[in-house]
């Protein structure tokens, strides 16, 4: 991050406009993945400018738009991913190592790579701390995976990072997560940019299927209120891995 | 803003999608497939290429919804973001492919643009059509015409610094200028 503020937001605000030339959008878009601050700018003039979409009158889609669309959803998506098809493909383990699916959830090789590495590097563990849910961290409007968190049975949980996260010198990256049926996300501490972390969830409920995780930018003492109030960097859901 | 059925739950039916729901996301293509496909048109300027890059978005919505936060009810402006950024990326490599690149196509491009002033719809008179926008028609109309003519002209139909110049028939550094001075005043404004 070598721009100034000033053009930051100018930058930011040119890419929405879309008057970028494709090597300079290219340039923004892998910045993304890694400058919160320039997602963040990018997320407001995406709000600002969302009302002029009004000008350009609707135009029907031809009938056969959607049978193509639901087409290519099959095509790349060799998994099915609902729960009954993963138990006639042979239960979590096989859906689990299924490389495809990695390529369906993620659009992107690279992805696929880290994440398997992760696992398949992963020191054997006694049975206890075998996990039974695991989130992929995911960076909101990219394809880019920023940590991996596994929680097992026993309410132990780890968070690992998949890539590197550049953080302001004044802000912490904050860990938060929010049951299906929570009013609100709980705090689970700060985060080190680019450190693995262990942590016991002692004073809450087993993690469940579709729990969300969630890594937010705050000011570097935690958020001031309790609840998350920056710009996410990193969501996902539970999902249950245990045989 | 185009409108918006009572109730609809966008970011109920991106949570779907991120299930697998594939019914998810033909409620979203039906509730707003063609607003989107008018936005794309625009930017891309031909049907059968506005066509291509709904597709593209709708797969993209499929594959991406895990990551879309569902939470903080901007499902809809979510979506709007990906059919755009779809048009836009196909419309520069498109001019890629199509211009060299270099300053002489772009000039060549502008003089024959020049040439056929007339079928160029002044944006001024689009955008005044609607008063619905809110704050950010405020804010517009706050602006000088060149500044507003060139904000607009670029995010609704997807025009180049060079392409604005040709329409507003002003020169390009003057364009420049009016977009950043715009942009910045717009965020002043907005907040």
């Amino acid at each position: 991050m070598t721009d100034t503020i000033e053009e930051m937001q100018a930058l930011a605000g040119e890419y929405v406009l879309g008057t970028l030339s494709l090597a300079q959008r290219q340039d923004v878009e892998r910045r993304l993945a890694s400058e919160p601050l320039l997602r963040a700018e990018v997320a407001a003039w995406e709000q600002r400018l969302l009302p002029l979409t009004a000008l350009a009158a609707p135009v029907e889609p031809s009938p056969g738009l959607w049978p193509k669309i639901t087409n290519s959803l099959t095509g790349k998506l060799a998994v099915n991913l609902t729960p009954q098809a993963v138990t006639a493909a042979g239960g979590w383990q096989r859906w689990w190592d299924d490389l495809r699916l990695w390529r369906a959830l993620s659009g992107g090789a690279v992805f696929a790579t880290l994440v398997l590495a992760v696992l398949l590097t992963r020191q054997p563990s006694p049975a206890a701390l075998q996990p039974a849910y695991m989130v992929v961290l995911v960076a909101p409007q990219e394809r880019t995976a920023g940590y991996v968190v596994q929680a097992s049975m026993n309410r132990q949980l780890t968070l690992t990072p998949l890539q590197g996260t550049a953080v302001p010198g004044n802000k912490s990256l904050q860990f938060w997560t929010k049951g299906t049926t929570w009013k609100a996300p709980v705090s689970l501490g700060l985060v080190q940019p680019n450190q693995s972390l262990k942590l016991a969830l002692d004073k809450l409920p087993q993690v469940e299927s579709d729990q969300l995780f969630e890594i937010t930018l705050e000011p570097q003492a935690g958020s001031p209120t309790g609840r998350p109030t920056g710009p996410i960097l990193y969501i996902g859901r539970a999902v249950k891995v245990a045989m | 803003m185009p409108p918006i059925a009572d109730g609809f739950d966008y970011d109920a039916a991106l949570h779907a999608c991120a299930l697998g729901d594939q019914q998810a996301l033909q409620r979203l293509y039906q509730q707003d497939g063609r607003h989107l496909l008018g936005v794309a048109l625009r930017i891309v300027r031909r049907r059968d290429l506005a066509e291509d890059v709904l597709h593209d978005a709708f797969v993209s919505i499929w594959h991406k919804a895990a990551s879309f936060d569902a939470g903080r009810g901007a499902g809809r402006g979510w979506i709007f973001s990906v059919v755009r950024h779809q048009a836009l990326n196909a419309l520069r490599s498109r001019e890629r492919d199509v211009y060299t690149g270099d300053n002489d196509a772009l000039d060549a491009l502008q003089e024959a643009q020049d040439g056929q002033g007339e079928h160029s719809n002044p944006v001024a008179e689009q955008f005044e059509l609607q008063a619905e926008m809110g704050r950010l028609n405020d804010c517009l109309s706050h602006l000088d015409s060149g500044k507003r003519n060139s904000i607009v002209c670029a995010y609704v139909d997807g025009c180049s610094h060079s392409e604005i110049a040709a329409r507003l028939h002003a020169p390009l550094g003057t364009v420049k200028a009016w977009l950043k001075r715009g942009l910045a005043a717009l965020r002043e404004c907005m907040g």
